[in-house]
């Protein structure tokens, strides 16, 4: 009993990293065609914002939506100096791997000079731990299995519900005719990548309250969210959240079965022998739908 | 009042490939401008100079005496030069309902957004019937229907129809013939581009033959022209 | 003589290798090139001046070959750093653990990045585009996670020192002044340069390059995608592992860094820059993004910084490449020598 909550609980909390990270990838893919291979690197600045907010004596409650608005607006300055100049290149993908690598290693790099390699660690969203049944769980990881959720459904809203979301899914499928119907496809750019910036920042704040921060942190995220979205199929936004629980429960029980070391071996196997039989991933619709 | 279409000296293309050399007309002050000619001599590509899709390396655009030359597509929108492309894939994912909602995005267009739907759906009778249906399903000739219905949210003052009936079985293409008629006696003035030399004949009085990236020749409201001068200048004489 | 051949014999038998250059032109300049790579150490003093160039020559070899996948093969491959660790890992191994001579353990390496590239070439035989980045990204992580996992083999993250090092007889390669080892990495980028132009100058080559261009027409003319992919992979794998093996023998220690994604970044940016599918352009290009990082010692904690500010400024501004450079450059020298 006991070792089946723990994977469940801890299936639920590395999920719902892996979908906050994940779904912020597929955005921009879904919108732009492009990976942002700078988004580990922008989750990593959204952990060290808030935690310069709340050194600076913000509570968390204020720092943490402050922090992700500017995490917006660093999204926002990422696609209109590293992606928007090569649209319409013939080398695109590949062009802006190179460029946001270049731009994640300069945020990391930055944000190392800025505040040294010494370790930090962000206030937990919500202090103290509690029992569920046979295991204690903190509250800080049980906050963030329940905001997540919340926080992707209202993307969802946002992208099925709304005028703004309607014509950012519209620049997904169609760029041509979302210019002729007048949208303004650039500002629509900005807003997606603005967008997964955000999400990725309070990814960042989320993993910066329960492990200590430091520049390179973005690293493994980044690669899980990689898988994620393959293993989901990168034309959708349900996808990749489909994905990220089940990427999760998975590795909690190759944790539990098998040891940690052999976890990122085993997700490997699991992602090949996917693309092998799907190479459009497990939970791919067609092209280029975002919600 | 000045012509709703004025271009001047016109040259465009696509990278090193020039395709228009040096396209002047004037057009829309006599009703609907029906533009003709071989494939491949430019009339895509004025069209899409005209919605501001390709940027003109010389010459003029004005719009109602406006200078759009420049201006980007979403301004060029907003000023109510609507342009329907040659075979739209429109949004494949999107519903009718949602790609009418988006036709409305702009602020003229959105005054005026319930008005237009309804004028769209008395005139488009076949898509009230999918409201909900998403665009990919639709077959070729709903999706163009699904097109121009589109064009019509965004409150069109010149409306560029590109090939509406490109690809479409003969009875469909009646069928939107007779849709493209509905639209122009609603009052929407057509810069309209079909190789149906028919449906040109019957809707437009002012017709321009694009060749070589040039005016070729020019029919005048009044002038009487049969369907055999115009294969004529296809062709060449 | 019949007009027909007439008319052949003046035009001259068309070339028998695809390429624009013939092949006598170009090997001539190739040796040209090197001869003068060899006179650098009298231009360039000191055995500091030596290691920079031989850390640009071990650049050269890992970007040129990428080039051949990337430029050439088109296939985005991002496990290409984890061929040049595995080479590393590989020697270090070999060596210190199993006891092999060194020179034997360089080529054995070689042979293992091979055997790697083979491995992961398998899963992407029937990817496209993005999948073959995330896939190879990720067997570059997985083969990093597998070395750190394995610490009492491996070292983990403190790696591995004291390798042995390359001998040649009884010369002392360690108070040599850093000369020999700069002409071997010399001769390890000479090879490995002939070996990559008589690839992409081979009907195999074509098929590659024919590959890249248009897959559905190439599968239809009788080309076979999984063993060209399998071929392109395997044959930029051996110089990588053998650069890799020589990096260890050189720097004495092995580090689980070699996998880090900022070497990856680098080293993809000098293949970029170089502009794809030229072979020379990745290893001009290493030369320069080497000596201009070096330039920038000075700035300490600062030159990443500016590398990465440089690798995003030149992207923008050159979308083909400083081979694109030289060609646009070359163009408008050719106009105003024909206007004039």
């Amino acid at each position: 009993m006991q070792p089946l909550a723990e994977i469940v609980f801890g299936g639920l909390f590395q999920g719902s990293l892996y979908a906050m990270m994940g779904v912020g990838l597929a955005l921009v893919w879904t919108t732009i065609g492009v990976f942002n291979f700078a988004h580990g690197a922008l989750m990593m600045l959204g952990a060290y914002l808030a935690w310069t907010l709340t050194a600076a004596g913000l509570p968390l409650a204020l720092a943490l939506p402050a922090a992700i608005l500017l995490m917006g607006g660093a999204g926002w300055l990422l696609q209109a100096g590293v992606v928007r100049p090569l649209i319409g290149r013939p080398n695109l993908v590949l062009a802006v791997v190179i460029t946001t690598l270049a731009a994640g290693s300069l945020v990391e790099n930055g944000v190392l000079q800025a505040f040294g390699p010494r370790s930090k660690q962000l206030p937990p969203l919500v202090e103290g731990s509690m029992t569920i049944g046979p295991i204690g769980v903190s509250l800080h990881q049980l906050a963030i299995i329940l905001a997540t959720p919340v926080v992707l459904l209202a993307l969802w809203l946002f992208l099925t519900r709304t005028r703004l979301g309607l014509a950012l899914r519209a620049v997904a499928q169609n760029e041509d005719s979302a210019q002729l119907v007048g949208l303004n496809v650039a500002a629509l750019y900005g807003l997606a990548f603005a967008l997964s910036a955000s999400l990725a920042g309070l990814a960042g704040i989320f993993i910066g309250g329960y492990r200590f921060m430091s520049p390179a942190m973005g690293g493994d995220p980044l690669l899980k969210a990689l898988i994620v979205v393959v293993f989901g199929g990168i034309s959708s936004i349900s996808g990749p959240i489909f994905a990220a629980y089940l990427i999760g429960f998975l590795e909690a029980f190759s944790n539990y079965a098998f040891g940690l070391y052999w976890t990122p071996a085993i997700l490997f196997a699991v992602l090949i022998s996917t693309l092998m039989v799907r190479p459009e991933g497990l939970f791919a619709p067609r092209m280029g739908k975002l919600a | 009042m000045s012509a709703p279409l004025e271009i001047e000296d016109l040259v465009a293309g696509y990278g090193r490939v020039t395709v228009l050399h040096g396209l002047s007309m004037t057009a829309g002050t006599s009703g609907n401008v029906g533009l003709f000619g071989p494939n491949g001599h430019g009339k895509t590509t004025l069209l899409r100079a005209m919605s501001g899709l390709v940027r003109p390396s010389a010459g003029r655009i004005r719009f109602f005496g406006e200078d759009v030359t420049h201006l980007s597509p979403q301004a060029i929108v907003g000023r109510g030069l609507i342009h329907v492309p040659q075979g739209n894939r429109l949004f494949p994912d999107l519903s009718i309902a949602e790609c009418l909602a988006l036709g409305a995005w702009t602020r003229r267009a959105r005054a005026v957004e319930d008005e237009n739907r309804e004028r769209a759906a008395a005139i488009f009778p076949r898509l009230a019937e999918r409201w909900r249906q998403p665009v990919r399903t639709l077959s070729g000739g709903e999706r163009q229907m699904v097109s121009i219905a589109t064009g019509l949210m965004g409150a069109p003052r010149l409306l560029v129809l590109d090939e509406p009936t490109l690809g479409l079985s003969p009875r469909l293409k009646e069928e939107l013939a007779e849709a493209v008629r509905a639209v122009s006696a609603a009052g929407v003035p057509l810069v309209i581009v079909d190789e149906d030399v028919e449906l040109l004949l019957g809707l437009a009085k002012h017709l321009f033959l694009v060749n070589h990236g040039t005016i070729g020749a020019e029919i005048r409201p009044g002038e009487t022209i049969g369907h055999d001068a115009i294969m004529a200048m296809y062709f060449g004489h | 003589m019949s007009a027909l051949a007439t008319r052949a014999a003046q035009v001259g038998s068309p070339p028998r290798t695809p390429g624009r250059m013939p092949a006598t032109v170009e090997a001539i300049a190739f040796a040209a090139g090197f001869a003068f790579l060899a006179c650098l150490p009298l231009l360039v003093g000191g055995s500091y001046g030596r290691h920079v160039l031989i850390m640009a020559f071990l650049y050269a070899v890992i970007a040129s070959n990428w080039d051949l996948s990337l430029g050439y093969g088109g296939i985005f491959n991002f496990a290409h750093l984890a061929l040049f660790g595995i080479g590393v890992y590989a020697y270090a191994l070999l060596t210190k653990l199993v006891g092999i001579e060194p020179w034997t353990a360089l080529v054995l390496s070689g042979f293992i990045a091979t055997a790697a590239a083979v491995l992961v070439t398998v899963p992407i035989l029937r990817l496209k585009g993005i999948f073959i980045i995330l896939v190879t990204f990720g067997f570059a992580q997985l083969v990093m996670q597998v070395i750190l996992s394995q610490s009492e083999l491996t070292g983990g993250t403190q790696g591995i020192v004291r390798i042995p090092g390359l001998t040649l007889g009884d010369h002392s390669m360690i108070r040599d002044n850093k000369f020999a080892y700069f002409y071997l990495a010399l001769g390890l980028l000479a090879l490995s340069t002939a070996a990559l132009r008589i690839i992409v100058r081979s009907r195999l080559g074509a098929a590659i390059v024919a590959l890249r261009d248009n897959e559905d027409y190439a599968v239809a003319r009788g080309l076979s995608v999984a063993r060209l992919r399998l071929f392109t992979m395997a044959s930029s794998a051996f110089f990588t592992g053998a650069a890799g093996a020589f990096y260890a023998a050189y720097q004495r220690n092995a580090s689980i860094d070699v996998f880090g994604m900022s070497l990856s970044t680098v080293i993809l940016s000098m293949v970029l820059l170089g502009g794809t599918g030229t072979i020379y352009g990745a290893i001009l290009a290493s030369f320069l993004l080497t000596l201009f990082s070096e330039a920038m010692a000075d700035f300490g904690a600062w030159r990443p910084m500016i590398v990465a500010v440089l690798i995003v400024g030149v992207m923008l501004a050159y979308p083909a490449g400083l081979a694109g450079l030289v060609k646009a450059a070359a163009g408008h020298a050719g106009r105003l020598v024909r206007s004039t």
